[in-house]
Parts: C-alpha cells; structure tokens; sequence
C-alpha cells in the first residue's frame, strides 16, 4: 500500500513538475523516445533502398515512413532536444532559481509531447498516416488526395507543438532578460544562453506563419477554404512562401542551440575562454536576422520567385556561420585539448557540418540548384546540417551535461566507441547520397531503377545506416551501465567547467544554488578555481 | 618502389583509369547533354572547386590544432588565455564576404544566361505533368504522346535547336526534371512556367518526377530521345508514326 501511494506520488510529481530541471528531463527524455522510433523507421528506408526494385514496403507505406521519419526528427527530436537542454541550462547558467514563467513551462512541455503522440496516432487511423511529406506542400495535402484522418492528426499535432515552441520561446526570452543574478550581465551570459536567446527570437518570428498555415490548410480540408486551390483564385505557390518562410529560419533553430553547445564544450576541453565572444554573439543574431530574408531558395525551381535575392541573401549566411567556424579554431589554437568523448563529438560535429555548410553554399546558386533540387544531393546536404551537425552536437551535450542532469557520469570507453561507430557510419550512409544525386536520383522515391552507380551506392548507405544503428546501441548500453554504476559525481565532474552550472552540486538541488561564486566574467566558476589568474583577463 | 610495382602489374593503372572514366560518365555535371547544361556545368566546377579549397584549409586547421595541442600525460599549467584577435577576427569576416560576393556574381550572370527565353524557337513542345505520368504535345502537329503509370513516354527533341518547353500540372506539384541536362523546373497547378533546352547530344535520357506527388512518384518518369534534325522533322511530318 505504501509502495504503491509512494509510486503515486513519483508519478503524480512528475506530471505536475514545473521546476526546470524536471521539465527539461522530461523533453530531453520525450525526444529520445521520438528519436529511437524516428531512428527505426530511417532503417526501413535504407532497408527498402538498399536494392532497386525492391519490394519491402508498398509506395502507400513507405510514404508514411519518410513522412513521420522527417516530422519526428524536425519537429520532435532536433528542436525540442534543445528547448529541453535550454530549459536545464539557461537558469543554471545564468544564476537563476527556476524560469520565469514555471506553469507555463509545464504547458509547453505537454502540448510538445502530445503534440508528438497525436502526430504518431496517425499510423492507426483509417487510410494511415499523413503521408504528404514533412512539407506537406498543397494541394497534396487537401481532401481531395489525402483523404485519411492521419493528415488531420498530423495537422493537428503540428499546431500543438508550433503552440509549445512559441510558449517556450517566451519564457526563454523573459528568463534571459530579467532573472539573471547579480553580477550576470548580458555580456558574460554563457555563448549557450546567448544562441538560445537568437532562437527564441527566430521561433517568435517563424511559428506564428507555421500555424497560420496549417491553421489554413484545415481550413481548405473542411471549409472549404480554397486558400490553395487554384480553380478558385488560390495559389499553390503561396502555400510554399508560407511554409518555407516558417521552414528556412526553423532549420536555424535546429542549428544554433547547438552552435552553442559547440562553443561551451570546445572552450571547456581546449583549457581556454571562448575566442572571440562577441564575434559568436553577433554571428548568431546575424544568422537569426538572415535567416528570416532567405525562405524562397527553396523554391528556386518553381520559376516563380526572386531568385537572385533569395541566392544573394543565402549566399550572406555562410559569412557568420565561417566566424564561428574561426572562432571554435581560434580556441583550440594553442589551447590544452582533451579528447574526452562530448569533445569527439564536438569535432566530428565540426569535419561534418563543414561538408554540409558547403553544399549549402553550393545549392544556394540557382544554376546548381536547378539539378540538385529535391535529389538525393538535398538529402545529403540536410543530413550533413542536421544529421551530422545537430546530432552530432546533441550527443556532445548528453555525454557533457549527463552527469550535471543526473549526477551519473557515462562511461568514456564506451562513449569514444560510441562516437567511432557515429562518425565512420554516419559518414559512409550520407557521402554517397551526394553521387546518387548528381546522378539523378530524386528524393522521395520509393525505388529506383538499377541503372548507373545507383545500386552499390545505395547499398554503400544501408551499410553505414547499419553502423550508425550500432553506435545507438552502443548508446543505450551506456546510459543503461553507468546508471547501474551510479558513482558519485563532483560538482565539476570534467575538472574545467566555465559555467555556473558547474558551481553546484550534480544534480542542482531543487532552487539550484545555496549560494553562487562571484561573477566578474563570462566563466565564473574557472575564476574561482583559477584566483592567481583572474587579474590576467581583461 | 613504384616502379616495381608499376612493372608488377602495369594493368591497375589501365583498370582505374577505365572505371574512373566509365563512372565520370555517367555524372552529367561532368558531361552535360545540352547547350543550357554546358552553361550550368560552369557554376558546378566553380563551386566546387571553391568548396573544395575552403574544405582543404578548415580541416588541416582543425586537424593541425588537434595534434599539435593535444593535452599530454606531461602537460602541466594553464594555456595562454587569449580570447580575442582583432585583426584575425575582421580577416575572417571579409575573406569568405568577398568569396561569397564572387561567387554570387558568377551564379547570378549564367542563371541569367540560363533563364533566358529566347525568340523564335525552332519547336514547342507542351509538358503536362499529372499523377503519375507525364504528356507532351507538339502544338500544331496534333501529336500527342501521352503515357501512364505503367508505360512510359518519350519526349522527342531535335539536336542542336532550341525548343521551347511550357510546363503545366494537372493536379498537384511536379517537377520536370532530366539529370543529363542540368535541369528542373516545377509543374504547378495554376500556373505555367517556360524554359529553352538545347540538346547537344543524340540519344535517351532518363527523365523523372522529381517533386514528391504521391503513391506512384517513383514511377513517373519519361525518356528524352535526340536525334539529328532530319529525323525529327520527318518524324513530326508522318504525325509522329516515323521511325525514330
């Protein structure tokens, strides 16, 4: 009876959470359960793709698969993973007892993970689910084609989590401002805080027309709103505005929380204070405010836009995202590195995202574009961004900030294989996409014939797939074996932490600090391991 | 040593050199089929080349950073704490803002070259896209080849003369694209869009759908078929029955 009360109450304490921390975990934890199913169904693609002709999956299937793999990693793992980690972190990392708005808090995490699990639902409904891609481009999406209830429930789950992004936004950007502790001034704000604070921005620019377009999209399903039906003055091209102009500055939200955990982690394992702060905080308000002029280069090939402006304008983002690039070399030159394994990620993460900032730059040229557009070099090139980057840098984060969240320190040998099987699997999948590409391949296809290089190529990238499976494995063995370990933690378990996170126990009590170090830069707690060297800075 | 092996098996280079050609081959960037696609080419070997050289400096400097500083078992003390360089800073700013601007230039002149509608094409040729296959109409030869899911068409265009290719959609989104020449351009509903192609080479190409569109996207795809003028114009004379 008392087992079961006490259940109840660990039950009940966590459905009612409003602290940070607890909220945190529980995106943290929601996004990993949407990764591993995201992650299955990215094996069924690669398993169906892995011959041509093949017959694995029917085309009906299989279009749902791309549909919800897209979605999940878009809207339920990339982006949320951080709204999680930021959720933990900013008020750690700025002195704070707790975010501004805690209920609030608490609605956007449930609106996200039933947003998720009403997109999910989807599968069971008659017809299946939505299968109109992660874009849903009209009319594909209307009544007429997509007749099933699954494209409402994907609708729907959207709306929710475009909702709970917005909420989120608001309470990063409100904590950010106002509940910094004494001595916390803007300018030396963890570069983590800062890139979440560009985020924040960018979601309270771009979700708005994200739910006023599914919101419309309903509307032409069930009212017939005719917004984009063009036999009754709609337009099938504004669909794309809309969406895209949700969509470019949302690929920025799934990057710059992790430009940010890139800049933390480099600083912590090269010995050094990040180079150039204010370059990196500018950068990412750079890229933020450009992000927001850039939405029609994916639209290049409908003939109807601007392309010169939209090139131009895109061409200007590689500008501040090469300063960071400088700045993570900058503070590795001349520093002290220590390759533990959140700083394997932290470079597989750069040799990565680099290959993908450069096919950007490439399919930002609307004659390049004209034949890499919706082929497999997009895939290739998002993968490199959000796959190679986002993840790769997600994986730092958790193998960084574990032992802050749960006072468990994951084990380092199984790590460093972990980041091995990551990287060479990773790469060996996506690589050859880019060939496939060039070679005709269009995306969103459910075979394809087996001419050209076509067959060895994909073959190639459901091995690295395969490997890639492994090191999540891997992943999962760990988090399972160190928590069983469960060794106490120090409060700096990486012996070298910045931030204030690192001055308190692991995990933070309840309001965080019983009491905080004094702050007089922007890594408080190396001047209070460091007092002979605090007047050195300048 | 390189000679002995050179004289060991003087057939590798051969077998290398074959397979790399036969693999070139079929990357149309490297061998476009049409005048457009040559223009197009360009901007592809400039690009990556310039990618190439940004992707050679950043990785030996991230490399060389990685094994010169490297902690070692020996290291003692603190790393210098510098933690700004103007000048390293401002260079990394406008070096990649005058290569961007650079390449900017190049892309926006040849995507004008490319976009432009000439006068007086030699032929027309309609494009109608519709799940899950393609028709394509000769206006005023009142031929017509339209395919199915299931059999393919073959759009005809002569070599060296530019046709003239308008682009509709029956239902939703498509893309009209062939790999060989460089090029895609949507098929929306509502809307109709217009490109010049000029084939340079005979034979088939493989065209495809290349904007997702539901259950049979992968199968809607088409043949491109060049031949030399002549043939073409005997073709579109017999109401394209002809042999091609």
């Amino acid at each position: 009876m008392v087992g079961q009360r006490g259940n109840r109450s660990v039950m009940t304490a966590w459905l009612t959470a409003t602290n940070h921390k607890k909220i945190g975990i529980l995106y943290m934890t929601a996004t990993g359960f949407f990764f591993l199913i995201a992650g299955v169904l990215s094996l069924v693609i690669r398993a169906q793709l892995a011959q041509p002709n093949a017959n694995l999956v029917s085309p009906h299937v299989y279009n749902q698969i791309f549909t919800l793999h897209g979605t999940a990693m878009i809207f339920f793992v990339i982006a949320p993973f951080g709204f999680g980690l930021a959720n933990f972190l900013i008020p750690l990392q700025i002195g704070a007892p707790d975010m501004a708005f805690p209920r609030l808090n608490a609605v956007s995490v449930w609106l996200f993970i039933l947003g998720g699990l009403t997109v999910f639902s989807g599968v069971f409904a008659q017809g299946g689910g939505a299968f109109a891609g992660w874009t849903a481009f009209a009319p594909l999406s209307g009544i007429q084609i997509a007749t099933g209830v699954g494209e409402d429930l994907w609708i729907i789950g959207l709306l929710m989590a475009a909702m709970s992004s917005i909420l989120v936004a608001i309470n990063f950007v409100v904590t950010t401002f106002l509940y910094r502790a004494p001595g916390m001034t803007m300018w030396r704000m963890p570069i983590f805080t800062w890139e979440m604070l560009a985020t924040s921005l960018m979601i309270l620019m771009a979700f708005p027309p994200l739910s006023a377009v599914l919101f419309e999209l309903l509307i032409d399903r069930h009212l017939n709103g005719h917004f984009f039906d063009p036999s009754h003055g709609g337009n099938v091209v504004l669909y794309q505005h809309l969406f895209w102009f949700f969509g470019h500055p949302e690929v920025y939200v799934m990057i710059l929380p992790y430009f940010g955990v890139i800049s933390e982690i480099v600083a912590v394992f090269s010995g050094k204070p990040i180079f150039g702060y204010v370059g990196l905080v500018l950068s990412a308000f750079a890229i933020a405010g450009l992000s927001m002029g850039v939405w029609a280069h994916h639209m290049f090939t409908t003939g109807a836009v601007a392309n010169g402006f939209f090139a131009g304008m895109s061409f200007l983002i590689a500008v501040p995202t090469g300063v960071k690039f400088f700045n993570w070399i900058g503070t590795m030159w001349r520093g002290s590195i220590r390759l533990t394994t959140p700083m394997l990620f932290t470079i597989g993460f750069m040799l990565n995202f680099l290959i993908g900032g450069i096919t950007g730059v490439m399919i930002a040229s609307p004659p390049i574009d004209y034949h890499a557009e919706d082929s497999y070099y997009i895939v290739a090139h998002f993968h490199y961004t959000l796959g190679g980057g986002s993840l790769f840098a997600l994986l730092a984060a958790l193998f960084f900030w574990f032992p802050k969240i749960f006072g468990v320190k994951l084990d380092e040998r199984l790590g460093k294989w972990c980041f091995w099987c990551m990287l060479v699997g990773f790469n060996v999948t996506f690589l050859p996409m880019h060939l496939m590409g060039l070679e005709g391949m269009p995306r969103r296809v459910v075979t394809y014939p087996a001419v050209g290089d076509l067959p060895w190529l994909n073959l190639l990238a459901t091995v690295g797939s395969g490997i890639m499976a492994i090191a999540v494995v891997l992943l999962v063995v760990n988090i399972v074996v160190s928590s069983l370990a469960r060794e106490p933690v120090a409060d700096d378990p990486w012996e070298g932490g910045f931030s204030l996170e690192w001055a308190t126990s692991s995990p933070p009590p309840e309001f965080n600090f019983d009491q905080l170090p004094p702050i007089r830069s922007e890594r408080p707690v190396w001047d209070m391991h460091h007092p002979e060297l605090v007047t050195m800075q300048t | 040593m390189v000679a002995s092996l050179a004289e060991l098996y003087p057939e590798v280079p051969f077998f290398i050199g074959y397979w790399l050609g036969k693999g070139c081959r079929r990357m149309p960037v490297l061998y476009p089929a049409s005048l457009q696609a040559a223009d197009l080419r360009g901007v592809w070997i400039i690009f990556s080349a310039a990618g190439l050289l940004v992707a050679i400096i950043v990785y030996a400097l991230i490399f060389f950073s990685i094994l010169r500083w490297r902690r070692r078992a020996h290291d003692s003390g603190v790393p210098p704490q510098f933690k700004t360089n103007a000048s390293i800073e401002i260079t990394s700013v406008v070096i990649p803002l005058i290569m961007v601007i650079g390449l900017f230039y190049i892309s926006y002149v040849r995507e004008g070259v490319v976009d432009f509608l000439k006068p007086a094409p030699y032929a027309v040729v309609n494009v109608r896209a519709f799940r899950w296959a393609w028709s394509f109409s000769y206006p005023g030869h009142g031929i017509v080849q339209a395919g199915t899911p299931q059999s393919q068409p073959t759009l005809v265009l002569p070599q060296g003369k530019m046709t003239q290719i308008n682009l509709y959609s029956d239902d939703v989104d498509h893309s009209f694209w062939v790999p060989a020449f460089l090029f895609k351009r949507d098929a929306l509903p509502g809307y109709t869009n217009h490109f010049d192609v000029t084939p340079t080479q005979l034979g088939a190409f493989r065209g495809v759908c290349s904007e997702y569109c539901g259950l049979d996207h992968a199968f809607m795809t088409f043949t491109v078929r060049v031949v030399p003028l002549a043939t073409y114009d005997r073709w579109l004379a017999s109401g394209g029955t002809a042999a091609l």
